[in-house]
């Protein structure tokens, strides 16, 4: 069960493209569809109540698109994106499309991506021809902060993202512009923001997602650890205040944990049980590259969005020289404490080789 | 100005309050159905008006009504009022000869339900012969007759084509329809879940009306009243059942609390929706004194069947061989779910757990629960609490667990010496260690399982509890396990004020103080100077709920 080296993988990647109401999905939709690089891209659109109107304004073949106007995405979708993506590359295999390169979601305003993400991860239909891109979320410049205030959904699509994408940035000020680069980075500090101005967007935007889960373990351990490190530095002094943070995020924060010692798999498989068991609903995402007992030299690389997981991947060696287990937390309402006590009670796991980042870091 | 007054006043009483902070008193008013003062003749002097009912106990052990936390309502009320009732003693002549006499007087169209008839006839019944028998005597009335057991049925060919069953019907999954070995012809036999196709289509016939349900409920209720209890959880509570106790509730007919545990899957021996789509209607079943509030979950069967799990083997079976232990029949990561389901709801889980095993796995999965949940004001029951490792005796009270003690089974029984032949002796004696749960703090709460056990009589179990010999004078001179027997203070709370903690109504019931309601009772002994062997001798004269006369014994 080694993970496909992701230069050989050749699974096509389906990228979640999410965002509030009014923030701009659209428009960033239809400037990545002009890219020469998104040809043999389709494009799967989930409207809220009125059908299609969205879909009107984008511009892009007829072929490339593919729509679903059952409502919803976060109650109805499953069965309808397994068939659609079934018939998309039915269709690119028999050639009655164009070969079928990347399939881009883009979700209603108010869904949640987590059982979009379930349906790519656990459906054993799709996961042999498709795999994850990772999820793209845009947040509004302009309403932003108000929106992630006001609305858990937006909180939790900036919570799971992959890459944030800020939009309509021309029209606030820097002093705006950065408020909400901190608030979002407070909410998702794992997470690369990227600023697009004018509706102009990075060409690379795509391509620059985890494909290499184990990579996208270290590099948002590594990102969580200056977070943290940051925050540790910022003191008793320092006012801008966890607390309300935590209000305005809807209880939403994020953690992680470097464990020394190795990890003997199958307590570990069981507190996971446990932890989805529990605590699914509110284990927005979970990532991890564990140092078992038994394979100590091939770890193994965990991805779970609420209380689904991935099967967890083998690799065939370490990515680095840090052969430590590292397990990063993005939750809502959930204490560190809570973690780290269940994994000593329930994973076998040994207190003294636990630490978070911030621990390590001092 | 308003009548301050009370209703209703008692005095000269000995008054056993079930509060530890104030034992005793002589007089306790009363209005509107709660109790407003508890002391003495001159507390309540001040508060007799002219409308204000006086009750001199003259000398009379008064105290509050007993909370049963486990109890199966329904099914004894309605075999009272509408089924026919014969003793599984019967010969399969009488049966024959009863169902006849019941048809003859029965509207056409209409069912005859009956039992119990004894499990040995099934070898007798499951043949066309007697179903030819059976249906001559119908008169093309509709006929079902439940064993011994519970599990199975037998039916007649009316009943046979109106659950659209023929030779060609295949056997359910868990159960089979009973056929002639030569011509594969229906003989009417219904084997375990093969009793599910009849009574679900009895269900869907119409023939329980919910004037029927609330009337078996009713009359259950009264059954219960009449020993003292004023409070019950229904340990099994399918929607009819909800819908009786709400609809009882709303016409100020309901005379007792009443808590209510969901099944979360089907139960073997009651039909209907269960788990999430049973639990998703509890807000519209909620009454003043209806509450919805546990989920039931069966772990284990039962240890005379060999089906609860253990930790060590029965003993050898020529079926099951020399090692079978039981086993649960939920995991434990399913449990946690569950728990974990419950807790976000606000309802406790009541966990069936006959073997020391599902002890183990239940305080296993709440454990997890605590750990990842941290402390809740939920109570979770095990049980019945009654094969329990000796490692898991304190994690009762480390984990907040109630102690189910039900039904009345700590003192030598038939069930006993079932127990002895599938467990062998030793470790079939190691049941109920009820004083070693009390010195480890647990909260250990009183319930009788009634019809598992045909009366609900709780002085038969406080007797059982105190003296762990049987009161029936059956098994004389034998004792079970004496040493974890209880005093009778110990056994009072445990049938009183721990129940209402422990199916959460402690603020409402289980002891006489002020606030609380007004269900009291009134004995015609002191259960506190009563030799323990005469203590299941114990009779209530009168029950009050909430102020109200709910049994007077005549």
């Amino acid at each position: 069960m080694s993970a496909p080296d992701p230069s050989s993988d050749t699974r096509i990647p389906v990228t979640i493209l999410t965002g509030f109401l009014g923030s701009g999905k659209t428009t960033v939709l239809n400037r990545l569809l002009r890219q020469p690089s998104l040809a043999g891209a389709a494009v799967i659109v989930n409207e809220f109540g009125a059908v299609g109107l969205d879909h009107l304004l984008i511009e892009a073949s007829e072929e490339q698109f593919t729509l679903l106007d059952n409502g919803c995405v976060c109650c109805t979708v499953r069965g309808d994106l397994v068939a659609t993506l079934k018939e998309l590359d039915r269709k690119s295999s028999v050639g009655e499309t164009p070969p079928l390169s990347q399939v881009i979601i883009e979700t209603t305003g108010l869904a949640d991506p987590a059982p979009i993400l379930h349906t790519l991860m656990a459906e054993a239909e799709l996961t042999a021809r498709f795999r994850i891109g990772g999820v793209v979320t845009t947040v509004d410049a302009v309403n932003g902060a108000a929106t992630l205030h006001r609305h858990s959904e937006a909180a939790k699509q900036v919570a799971v993202a992959d890459r944030l994408l800020i939009t309509k940035t021309d029209l606030v000020s820097n002093e705006v512009l950065g408020g909400l680069q901190h608030r979002l980075a407070h909410l998702a500090p794992t997470v690369e923001q990227t600023v697009a101005r004018n509706g102009e967007v990075e060409l690379d935007l795509l391509k620059s997602l985890p494909a290499d889960a184990a990579a996208d373990v270290t590099r948002i351990a590594a990102r969580l650890e200056a977070a943290d490190h940051h925050d540790h530095e910022c003191g008793a002094d320092c006012h801008h205040g966890h607390d309300h943070h935590r209000d305005t995020h809807h209880g939403i924060r994020s953690f992680s944990f470097i464990i020394d010692k190795p990890v003997e798999w199958a307590a570990f498989a069981r507190w996971l049980d446990y932890v989805a068991a529990l605590k699914g609903e509110d284990l927005l995402r979970f990532k991890g590259i564990v140092r078992t007992t038994e394979e100590p030299e091939q770890p193994l690389v965990l991805h779970g969005v609420q209380h689904v997981f991935h099967p967890p991947a083998r690799l065939d060696r370490w990515p680095s020289h840090d052969r430590r287990t590292r397990l990063v937390f993005i939750v809502r309402d959930i204490e560190r404490e809570t973690i780290a006590r269940t994994l000593v009670k329930f994973a076998a796991i040994d207190a003294a080789s636990i630490a978070g980042p911030a621990l390590a870091a001092a | 100005m308003p009548d301050r007054n009370a209703d209703l006043v008692f005095t000269n009483g000995r008054i056993y309050t079930l509060d530890r902070k104030r034992p005793w008193a002589s007089a306790v008013a009363v209005k509107g159905g709660r109790i407003i003062v508890v002391g003495e003749g001159a507390d309540v002097a001040a508060l007799m008006g002219p409308a204000t009912r006086v009750v001199d106990l003259k000398g009379a052990m008064m105290m509050p009504g007993i909370v049963d936390v486990h109890a199966h309502l329904m099914m004894g009320g309605q075999a009272e009022l509408f089924e026919l009732r014969f003793p599984p003693t019967a010969s399969f002549e009488t049966l024959i000869a009863r169902v006849g006499e019941a048809a003859a007087k029965a509207p056409e169209g209409s069912w005859i339900i009956g039992g119990q008839w004894g499990s040995d006839l099934l070898p007798k019944l499951n043949r066309l012969e007697a179903l030819a028998a059976l249906d001559r005597v119908s008169h093309g009335r509709l006929v079902m007759l439940r064993d011994d057991t519970y599990h199975n049925r037998w039916v007649n060919s009316e009943a046979l084509g109106l659950a659209g069953l023929s030779a060609s019907s295949p056997d359910p999954k868990k159960g089979s329809i009973g056929r002639d070995p030569a011509t594969g012809a229906l003989t009417g036999m219904m084997i375990e879940s093969a009793a599910g196709i009849v009574e679900r289509t009895i269900a869907q016939s119409g023939h329980y009306t919910e004037e029927m349900d609330r009337a078996a409920m009713a009359r259950s209720i009264a059954t219960l009243n009449s020993y003292g209890v004023t409070a019950f959880l229904d340990a099994a509570a399918m929607q009819p059942i909800l819908a009786a106790l709400k609809g009882l509730d709303d016409r100020g007919e309901l005379t007792a609390w009443s808590v209510s545990a969901m099944p979360a899957v089907e139960p073997s021996f009651m039909f209907g929706i269960a788990g999430e789509e049973l639990i998703a209607l509890r807000e519209q079943y909620r009454g003043v004194h209806a509450k919805p509030d546990f989920v039931k979950i069966f772990l284990d069967g039962v240890p005379g069947a060999r089906t609860a799990a253990f930790h060590e083997p029965y003993t050898k079976d020529p079926v099951l061989g020399c090692c079978f232990r039981g086993s649960t029949i939920v995991t434990v990561p399913e449990l946690i779910r569950w728990i974990g389901k419950c807790e976000k709801l606000g309802l406790g889980v009541k966990i069936h757990c006959a073997g020391d095993a599902a002890v183990s796995q239940a305080l296993d999965a709440i454990d997890v629960a605590r750990s990842f949940n941290g402390p809740t004001k939920l109570k979770h029951h095990i049980a019945h609490a009654s094969y329990i490792a000796p490692d898991d005796i304190a994690r009762f009270a480390e984990l907040g667990v109630v102690a189910d003690l039900s039904p009345f089974l700590w003192y030598p029984t038939s069930f006993l010496e079932g127990h002895k032949q599938t467990m062998g002796e030793a470790r079939a004696l190691r049941f109920w260690p009820n004083k070693d749960l009390l010195a480890a703090g647990a909260l250990l709460a009183g319930g009788s399982d009634w019809p598992v056990m045909p009366n609900p009589d709780p002085w038969d179990g406080i007797e059982g509890l105190v003296t762990r010999r049987n009161p029936s004078g059956e098994f004389p001179g034998a004792s079970l396990w004496p040493e974890q027997a209880i005093d009778i203070a110990t056994a009072l709370e445990i049938f009183t004020i721990n129940s209402a903690r422990a199916v959460g109504l402690a603020d409402t019931v289980g002891s006489i103080e002020i606030g609380k309601s007004a269900d009291l009772i009134v004995l015609d002994r002191n259960v506190l100077e009563t030799p323990a062997k005469d203590l299941a001798d114990t009779k209530v004269l009168t029950t009050w709920f909430e102020g109200r006369v709910v049994y007077e014994r005549a």
